[in-house]
């Protein structure tokens, strides 16, 4: 099978993820979730008014048709509008999505390459001291809330130091610098414990696998033994950590665009679960879906660049 | 790694350059304003949260408003000319409105200029509101009240559009100029209803060339201009340059002319150039941004309360020397606790009352509301017509003596023979908080409490269902009448209407049927005073608090105070720039 022949079988996946995706959301919206004919009626809200927004947002309609609907709405990317905010929910999300991404690319990308850099040199030194302190200091860093470094950090480096803005954002280049860098300081700083152990634990298991012990026996020194070998070896495990972050990417980082007031898709998502905005989080489910599918097959192929071994069935 | 180090030093260095330069562009007068919650929207016919009414309010106007400096509230003209003909059996008021009142200018009229307000632009935005394709959020204020209007709505409830064209014998312009409403019974509230944003003028010119998109349009009459919405977290409204001349108010209730509210009297509306509405909605950057000078006013949050404000109600000395000053108002809200009376249970007034007396509202006053609020004695808040200066209820505690005997006399020494009680509450932490709190104090007399917390939504459809024995919940003021409250408890209005609890007192029922459609008069007062005393002594619920509204400001900011009906505001605020410098400095 040809590499064209694997990525379009596996793209053929995204169809009955997506029904059974939309199945989940149907099931719990409409078993669990609140009515939010309720929510947007407020405190006012009588019972013939609230049965005839039911009816308005499509909520009296069979089961199967809404569940129809949903499905409709998955192959289309027409998901219709808000009903919280009326607004069509694909321009919500463009609105969303570039100051989602200024925020989460900068940060995964700064905190991967930190991470596995720190990584690289703790193996390099593994069982002595400089390595057991970044072990150390690994621990400590997971082990406060991130509440608390956004908390600390806007109020030391934004609110005495003054170097940052407090919150907000500004669209554009460099206009959105002064309200990114600190909570992308705080997204590396929140990464880097688990991304360092994560990532020292898989060179680890390779630094003592025979192959090593044949390098080193061939006389090539620790650091190409570490850089070349080791770290091609290891980038299969790196690669589905790293890649199967992304998806994930799209929505931000809710609390720190809570926190920081940045305009991206984080809010957006939340707002539509707060409000029983079905739609949104709808939109929201099935595209994150999707791009979970999609950056899967981009994991399995990239395995064949690294690896001549992985074979695409 | 020194690399790294190096690289992110750098960044820090570079964005802190540009921070630094940014900090002096802003010296105009703009008011900076911080909301804690994303705005919907911009259209009048949805505008049921504060935050939105506000954001509308910028842009869009009324018929009437509340007078700026007069207390108790006051309604005033606002695009009306001058306040209504109230024909004698009080069904009729004839309104003439503003002449030369001009829409912002938008591309939805000819030549992109926005043209002259007229009386039609009212009967359009009112059966807008009453549109059932539109649902629009406050239908309520006008559900039967106007002549005509309920079967216009129904009529059209099932036919695939609506016709805006058909007459409506209580809804008419008998010219360019002049308004009519007819109701279908006397309503004297019915004017409050002219004040809120759900009836405010829009264009059906610029409705039809946005169509859906048209709450992201905004285009009223108002003192400021926003040409587009988007869901962002900052909104920049600017001065409109074609205003009417609509001057700052020369007269004021004694307390704002003592706090020189006057200064500004006459200058032409709006006093600043532009107003910025920053979404911040976690209370830390919001209060960081305030000590900044970012934003100019701010509610304390509760987690900073203690530093600000002294045991004794003072503002502490350090944020005095940076110029900031402290608002105290009370709110015209209640919280309370409801029985629910279809339960056989609660048709007990004596078991009510050993509960009602046994809640200790001043302990609780401390622990919830840093002892800001204010005990309820009864339904009506201080501030309007109806709640009775001093008045103590006698069923109001704590009083465990008290409380046992009344529960003895109930039937139910001890709580021996009670049930289990649920008490049901919104999930948030300070509602489950103050739920554990009330079953800790009816445990004092053997009454027991299991506390449920619910989702919002979820809370209300149980309230609706009759689901609930005792519910935990607050009411704040949709204008400033007793009426307000008082329906609370008028049997007729039981659930799914207001009346959540279904108390249904026939006597109360009789004062209110009286008192809700009467002018306002000492008579119509002293009606309200009765009900009052009855929602006191006979323990409907359990009154909770009345809150109080503790707001900090930079004394730069000028004319701004703390209010309940704050839609508009911001036209009559005003910067002192020089001051503005100096204070930053000091921040």
């Amino acid at each position: 099978m040809n590499l064209w022949q694997y990525i379009l079988r596996r793209l053929f996946y995204i169809i009955p993820t997506i029904l059974g995706v939309a199945f989940i959301i149907f099931v719990i919206f409409n078993l669990v979730a609140p009515d939010p004919a309720l929510i947007m009626l407020g405190k006012h809200a009588s019972v013939q008014q609230i049965q005839e927004l039911r009816e308005e947002l499509g909520l009296n309609k069979p089961m199967w048709a809404q569940y129809l609907d949903i499905v409709k709405s998955a192959f289309t990317f027409d998901f219709g509008r808000s009903w919280t905010t009326k607004q069509e929910i694909i321009s919500m999300i463009k609105q969303g999505a570039i100051p989602s991404m200024t925020l989460s690319v900068p940060a995964f990308v700064l905190s991967t390459i930190i991470s596995i850099s720190i990584s690289l040199v703790v193996s390099f030194y593994r069982g002595k001291w400089i390595d057991k302190s970044v072990v150390f200091g690994c621990v400590l860093l997971m082990s406060v809330t991130s509440l608390a470094y956004i908390l600390f950090g806007q109020w030391l480096f934004a609110y005495k130091l003054g170097w940052f803005e407090i919150s907000g954002y500004e669209s554009g280049f460099p206009d959105f610098l002064p309200y990114i860098v600190l909570p992308v300081i705080i997204w590396i700083i929140l990464s880097i414990g688990p991304d360092v152990r994560f990532y020292r634990t898989v060179m680890l298991d390779e630094i003592y696998q025979d192959y090593v012990r044949t390098a080193k026996a061939k006389g090539l020194s620790e650091r190409v033994v570490l850089f070349k070998h080791v770290l091609k070896n290891a980038m299969i495990p790196i690669i589905t950590f790293v890649v199967i972050q992304i998806p994930f990417l799209i929505l931000g980082a809710l609390l720190l665009e809570s926190f920081f007031s940045i305009p991206g898709l984080g809010g957006i998502t939340l707002n539509g679960v707060y409000n029983s905005d079905f739609p949104v989080i709808k939109a929201m489910t099935i595209l994150t879906a999707m791009a979970y599918i999609i950056f899967s097959v981009i994991t399995d192929v990239l395995y064949t660049l690294v690896d001549p071994r992985v074979r695409l069935k | 790694m020194m690399k790294i180090t190096s690289l992110l030093a750098a960044l820090i260095l570079t964005t802190g350059f540009v921070s630094c330069t940014k900090k002096n562009k802003d010296t105009g007068k703009t008011i900076n304003i911080a909301v804690s919650a994303q705005i919907k929207g911009l259209d009048p016919i949805y505008a049921n949260d504060r935050y939105s009414s506000n954001e509308v309010g910028r842009v869009y106007e009324g018929l009437l408003e509340y007078h700026y400096l007069k207390r108790p509230y006051t309604l005033v003209p606002n695009l009306a000319e001058s306040m209504p003909v109230v024909s004698e059996d009080g069904l009729t008021y004839t309104f003439k409105i503003k002449q030369g009142v001009m829409f912002h200018h938008d591309a939805a009229f000819p030549d992109g200029k926005g043209r002259e307000l007229v009386a039609e632009d009212f009967v359009y935005s009112i059966k807008r509101l009453a549109d059932p394709k539109l649902q629009g959020l406050g239908w309520w204020l006008l559900d039967g009240k106007i002549k005509g209007l309920n079967e216009w709505r129904t009529k059209y409830a099932d036919l695939p559009s609506v016709d805006y064209t058909e007459v409506v014998e209580g809804l008419k312009a008998l010219d360019k100029y002049t308004l009519e409403f007819k109701l279908t019974k006397p309503f004297p509230q019915f004017l409050y209803s002219l004040a809120m944003p759900f009836t405010f003028a829009v264009a059906k010119e610029v409705v039809a060339k946005y169509g859906e998109e048209f709450l992201n349009h905004p285009v009223g009459t108002g003192p400021f201009i926003l040409p587009q919405f988007t869901q962002t977290k900052k909104i920049t409204y600017t001065k409109n340059p074609n205003f009417r001349k609509k001057l700052y108010p020369s007269e004021a209730s004694e307390e704002f002319k003592a706090a020189g509210f006057l200064a500004d009297a006459g200058k032409e509306l709006p006093l600043a150039d532009k107003v910025v509405v920053n979404v911040i909605i976690e209370s830390q950057p919001r209060w960081l941004n305030f000590l900044k000078g970012k934003v100019d006013y701010i509610a304390i949050p509760k987690d900073n309360f203690d530093s600000a404000v002294t045991p004794d109600r003072n503002l502490s000395d350090d944020y005095k020397n940076k110029g900031i000053e402290l608002l105290i108002n009370p709110s015209l809200d209640v919280t309370y606790t409801a029985f629910n009376h279809d339960l056989k249970l609660f048709k007990n007034t004596d078991l009510r009352r050993a509960i009602s007396i046994a809640y200790d509202v001043v302990k609780s006053n401390e622990l919830f509301y840093n002892n800001t609020a204010l005990p309820a004695q009864s339904v009506v808040p201080p501030g309007i017509a109806g709640n009775i200066k001093g008045y103590v209820s006698p069923y109001r505690g704590p009083n465990i003596e008290e409380a046992k005997k009344l529960l003895a006399k109930a039937g139910y020494p001890e709580g021996k023979g009670l049930p289990e009680i649920t008490y049901d509450c919104p999930s948030n932490t300070v509602s489950r908080q103050i739920g554990e709190y009330f079953k800790k104090q009816m445990a004092q007399i053997g009454v027991n409490i299991k506390v449920v917390t619910n989702p919002w939504p979820e809370l209300q459809k149980k309230i609706t269902k009759r689901q609930v024995m005792l519910y935990g919940i607050a009411w704040g003021a949709d204008y400033p009448d007793a009426e307000n409250f008082l329906q609370l408890l008028y049997g007729p209005n039981k659930a799914p209407g207001a009346n959540g609890s279904g108390y249904d007192n026939p006597e109360f029922n009789k004062l209110y049927k009286t008192a809700s459609i009467m002018q306002d008069s000492p008579e119509r007062t002293a009606l309200y005073e009765k009900m009052n005393r009855i929602a006191a002594e006979e323990s409907p619920w359990i009154y909770g608090v009345h809150r109080q509204n503790f707001t900090l400001r930079h004394s730069y900011l000028k004319n701004y105070m703390s209010t309940d009906f704050e839609t508009g505001q911001e036209q009559y605020l005003n910067v002192d720039v020089a001051a503005k410098a100096k204070a930053l400095e000091k921040l």
